[in-house]
């Protein structure tokens, strides 16, 4: 199926990954995975570019990382949610419910 | 003195840095492949799917080396002492009645401005200049067929 590059508001892709690590430390394919059966493919993250999203918010102290061992045994680096980032979170989503909220009336008004 | 401030912006850890990223993303690709193969694929087919789904390896490691060595715990040690040794320099250029003193104030603010600007600058890639590569969301994409949200 052919893809088509969307552009959203941006941090959204912060705002995903936050919420996705909130329901517990993940390795990088365990987000992307958890990501897409969530968005039930209507949604997809480039897999490669997940990293440098992780990095960065990594850098901001939103999340950290430890290495852990994945579900194949193999040794993996897992990211969790810092206090920062639920704080982050928190504020991520209510502006997320008020800028969709006035989009959804602007686009109801015309 | 070229040689001196080169070992003393270098990164020491850069090839540690660079081995634990590739590892990362080595271990995503694989997981990929691993998927693919479950789903039936053959395994040649599942490397390619999975290098394909994944997209650049080389930006995607290119782009994580950076943010990790811009934001390395040397680096940041080095920026902190930076500006104490500014900020020390100022103290003494107002606090001190004596020429020689004001000197070494002038002294010390120079070098600390000198050394932040050169950690600008090595820390500078062509994604600072180029908008929208590095902050703005280019990695979503959704799929053409949106029989899915007419459905919903």
């Amino acid at each position: 199926m052919a893809n088509e590059r969307t552009d959203l508001l941006q941090g959204t892709l912060e705002l995903l990954i936050l919420n996705t690590l909130a329901r517990g430390p993940m390795h990088g394919y365990g987000i992307v995975q958890r990501i897409h059966e969530a968005a039930e493919d209507l949604l997809k993250v480039e897999d490669g570019s997940l990293y440098p999203a992780l990095y960065r918010m990594e850098a901001r102290g939103w999340i950290k990382s430890e290495y852990g061992v994945s579900e194949n045994n193999r040794r993996a680096r897992f990211y969790k949610l810092t206090r920062k980032g639920q704080t982050k979170l928190e504020a991520e989503r209510a502006n997320w419910n008020r800028v969709s909220k006035a989009v959804t009336r602007i686009l109801q008004a015309t | 003195m070229k040689t001196i401030l080169a070992k003393l912006f270098r990164n020491p850890y850069r090839k540690q840095i660079v081995f634990e990223i590739e590892d990362e993303l080595h271990f995503h690709i694989e997981m990929l492949e691993r998927k693919y193969v479950q789903d039936g694929m053959s395994a040649a087919a599942a490397k390619a799917a999975a290098l394909r789904r994944f997209g650049s390896l080389e930006k995607a490691m290119k782009q994580c080396v950076d943010i990790r060595s811009r934001n390395s715990l040397r680096r940041r040690v080095l920026k902190a002492s930076l500006i104490i040794l500014g900020v020390i320099g100022l103290s003494i250029r107002i606090l001190s009645t004596e020429r020689n003193l004001d000197h070494m104030g002038d002294l010390l603010i120079m070098i600390a401005i000198a050394g932040r600007l050169l950690l600008y600058v090595r820390g500078l890639s062509p994604s600072t200049f180029l908008s929208g590569t590095d902050e703005t969301c280019p990695s979503i994409v959704t799929p053409r067929d949106n029989s899915k949200l007419r459905g919903a």
